[in-house]
């Protein structure tokens, strides 16, 4: 089977070659048939890594433990559910999934654009493909996941070998978040690709109008919308296997995801400018690259091993084809960029400093400097480590100096964003609009803090929140008033209609106030508390107004695991709330251990106990709680976020409107071209 | 049997890549423009449309003072007003362009242009005295035929 797997990836890398020559060639001589030709190599791509992704999942799917990549990630007893994320819980089998979801945006990017964009579409493919042959280049030379289990036998001749069982998964991956949250981020990752392709075929064919843009406005959300799922999902998995209580640790390969995360997020507020007033156009290029090269880097940091983290995989040979490959893509890009300079020119000038336009500069010069003050604590443990030989960690305390104040600016950014008009906005204007949300931010933060919540970026965040809450549902509920008196609707068709009228307005509000829910679970860390102790059964433990009593202690087997296990019972003012059964699982395949966290969720605050092992002298349960407030928020801020994202997908009036005329426009070539074949 | 499979599947995407390129017989196609200078213009004047219609929403709301309101509106009038005679221009020497070539086109062939182009509609009968594509009185569609009549 390893040989079918082999071919699908020596025809992909064939045809993705010849998809990148053809390209060019299609492009420089405007040929038709050539370009059409070249895309067709690149469905070709799509169904030739289709057929090596289908081998390795069908080798994992039947424990064939002669090939070496399903020996060292699986075994027999793993769960079926658990067996089909084994293809990218490796390095080789990831890299493979990576290439598998470019030629699948690659073919969509092909499909959906046979009829427009075909002045890009030349260079639009030679741009994908040329990542895609990048990837299967790696795949077939570097890191391969079509070999054989191979052992040295008589006079040191290799052979290959067939053991009895895998080496199993890695305990921390088995976990339901963790079939998701990879395929989210690389969906993620993977996707900036198209933007970033759409924009160097605008560079490189002049067409530097917003017809770019927007075609890839889209192409943007979504990759931003599966990054942002991701990262939350990663958090979501961190809280609950991790065990030390937390979901975000600023570790090098959370903050790889964030990187394009925030720059992508700056990208999709700056389009909006040009595609309004035909401004900030080379910065619109430097944003996609940027965030192209955040993407790569962050796969290049999560697979090559060069930062220690908690998903530690192991050191590798990848690092250096990865960092010519950057390089590249700057060398290129950049290089692009400036030859193309004098088709970057505004059409218009900023009229005023409190205007949208200038509220949306500011927003993107802050989450640039929080991809700088990121960026910077994640590589100098390396730079550190290259120029001195000395390993430093850069801890949470740095990143939470440089980001809590950046979040906060960003935060009361995006409640004033929308309440400033475009071009300029009088004092008078502001005033009007600020008077009500701040008035009520500051009483909410006033009841607040006379029930106890204070400090400084505690009521910092407090004001701010409840500011950007109210002028956010406040634009929503004027906008459906105005309708209500001028088109007589009722309320709710009103809201709906408004909505609908402009859904990547109304969407982007939706995220928004996802984005403050999120800032309300973020706040319950300044609230969080931890006790540690010993029990055996009938102790109890009293933790702020819980009280928990050991029922049991023991252990016990499963086909996968062993375990040991504690069975406490909760009970808080009195009331019994049930069982909590917090675990410490040994996997017998890998050989490692894990802890199984037990978790009482609520509005209010999460109970998480952690069974952290056993204490070798008294031989009581050594239990550890943690009463988390408001976590629960930053999984629904995460949900609000992926709706208000589908929302602004969902095409409004306006672009149905461009759409149509884009048809016609179509139509018209099809018809000149039909006349002229006549 | 499952490598011949696979192979083939190569083989068979291989000439279904090529195949455009072996089609014989027919002209080589160039790629058709996207934006022409016409639909790009018609484009911003929707933009423009489209932002005086929310400016007019957000007075309505009473999000933009009665000063703010004035003065952008009259700028993005204006804006609109300088793309609909951009837009005109482009037409009328796109059509003088066109009228152009086909006199030289004419000459070339070593002949005079024997017929006067009539831009006579064919719906109503009114005499357009330039060279257009649409009845300057009706505006129906005068049609290639239409034309050199």
């Amino acid at each position: 089977m390893n040989q079918v797997g082999s071919i699908g990836l020596i025809a992909g890398l064939a045809f993705g070659f010849y998809a990148v020559i053809a390209g060019v060639l299609g492009g420089r001589l405007r040929s038709l048939r050539i370009t059409k030709s070249a895309e067709r190599a690149t469905l070709a791509f799509f169904v030739m890594i289709t057929l090596a992704v289908a081998t390795l999942e069908y080798l994992i799917l039947t424990d064939s433990f002669s090939s070496a990549y399903v020996a060292t990630h699986s075994n027999r007893a793993l769960p079926f559910y658990y067996k089909i994320p084994v293809l990218w819980s490796g390095q080789e089998g990831s890299i493979l999934f990576w290439t598998w979801l470019l030629s699948i945006y690659s073919a969509l990017v092909v499909l959906m654009n046979r009829r427009r964009n075909r002045q890009l579409m030349p260079y639009v493919v030679s741009i994908l493909m040329g990542t895609g042959v990048f990837f299967s280049s790696l795949l077939l030379f570097v890191a391969n996941p079509f070999t054989d289990v191979a052992i040295a036998g008589v006079g040191g001749a290799l052979r290959s070998f067939t053991p009895p069982d895998g080496n199993g998964l890695n305990p921390a991956l088995q976990y339901p978040s963790m079939v998701i949250h990879p395929p989210m981020l690389y969906l993620g990752y993977v996707g900036m690709v198209v933007p970033f392709a759409f924009a160097m075929a605008a560079l490189i064919t002049r067409q530097l109008g917003d017809n770019w843009i927007r075609t890839t406005r889209r192409w943007t959300m979504v990759p931003w919308m599966f990054l942002g799922v991701g990262i939350i999902l990663g958090g979501n998995w961190a809280y609950e296997v991790l065990g030390w209580g937390g979901y975000w640790a600023w570790d090098p390969v959370e903050n790889a995801s964030l990187l394009p995360w925030l720059a992508g997020t700056a990208f999709l507020h700056s389009v909006m400018i040009q595609e309004k007033r035909g401004m900030l156009k080379v910065w619109n290029i430097v944003l996609v690259i940027a965030t192209f090269f955040l993407s790569i880097f962050g796969t290049f940091l999560t697979r090559s091993g060069i930062v220690s983290s908690v998903h530690a995989f192991a050191q590798s040979n990848i690092g250096p084809f990865f960092a010519v490959f950057l390089g590249i893509i700057v060398l290129f890009s950049v290089t692009l960029l400036f030859m193309r300079l004098d088709f970057l020119k505004s059409e218009n000038q900023l009229d005023s400093v409190a205007s949208r336009e200038s509220g949306f500069l500011f927003n993107n010069w802050v989450l640039l400097a929080a991809v700088f003050a990121v960026l910077w604590g994640t590589i100098f443990p390396i730079i550190s480590k290259a120029i001195e030989n000395q390993t430093v960690t850069v801890g949470a305390p740095f990143f939470n100096r440089f980001m809590i104040p950046i979040g906060l600016v960003l935060l009361f950014l995006t409640g004033a964003g929308p309440l400033l008009a475009w071009r300029k906005t009088s004092f008078q204007s502001i005033r009007q609009n600020f008077t009500i949300p701040l008035a009520a931010a500051v009483v909410v933060t006033a009841i607040l803090y006379a029930l106890g919540v204070r400090g400084f970026y505690v009521s910092m965040t407090v004001l701010l929140s409840a500011f950007v809450a109210v002028a956010t549902i406040g634009e929503f509920f004027k906008g459906a008033r105005t309708r209500q008196k001028t088109l007589h609707e009722n309320f709710v068709a009103a809201v709906f209609n408004l909505t609908m009228r402009n859904t990547r307005r109304y969407g982007g509000y939706v995220i928004h106030l996802g984005i403050v829910i999120l800032f309300v679970g973020f706040l319950g860390q300044a609230f969080k508390s931890e006790t540690k102790g010993l029990m055996a059964e009938g102790d109890l433990m009293h933790v702020k107004d819980y009280t928990l009593r050991c029922e049991s202690f023991g252990t016990g087997d499963t086909p996968n695991y062993e375990y040991e296990r504690a069975s406490l019972s909760v009970i808080r003012d009195g009331r019994a709330l049930g069982l909590m059964e917090p675990e410490q699982r040994f996997y017998t395949a890998s050989q490692q251990a894990t802890s199984h966290v037990a978790l009482r969720t609520s509005p209010r605050e999460d109970l998480y106990v952690v069974l952290a092992g056993q204490d070798p002298d008294s031989k009581k349960a050594i239990i550890q709680v943690f009463i988390n407030p408001l976590v629960m928020w930053v999984w629904v801020g995460g949900v609000v976020l992926l709706l208000g994202t589908l929302l602004a997908l969902v095409p409004s009036r306006v672009e149905r409107e461009m759409a149509e005329m884009r048809r016609e426009h179509e139509e018209a070539l099809e018809i000149e071209n039909l006349e002229s074949q006549e | 049997m499952l490598i011949g499979i696979a192979f083939a599947l190569a083989l068979g995407l291989a000439f279904f890549v090529v195949k455009p390129l072996l089609a014989a017989g027919t002209d080589e196609g160039t790629l058709p423009v996207d934006v022409t200078l016409q639909t790009d213009l018609k484009r911003r004047r929707l933009v423009v449309y489209d932002n005086i219609q929310d400016l007019e929403f957000e007075y309505q709301s009473r999000k933009i003072a009665a000063k703010d309101y004035e003065a952008l509106r009259e700028t993005y009038t204006t804006e609109a007003a300088h793309l609909i005679t951009e837009s005109h221009e482009v037409d009328r020497q796109s059509t003088e362009e066109a009228f152009i070539e086909r006199e030289v086109a004419a000459r070339r062939v070593g002949r005079k242009s024997e017929v006067v182009p009539d831009y006579t509609c064919p719906k109503c009968g009114f005499e357009n005295p330039v060279p257009v594509k649409f009845c300057g009185e009706c505006g129906a569609k005068l049609g290639p035929g239409t034309k050199l009549q």
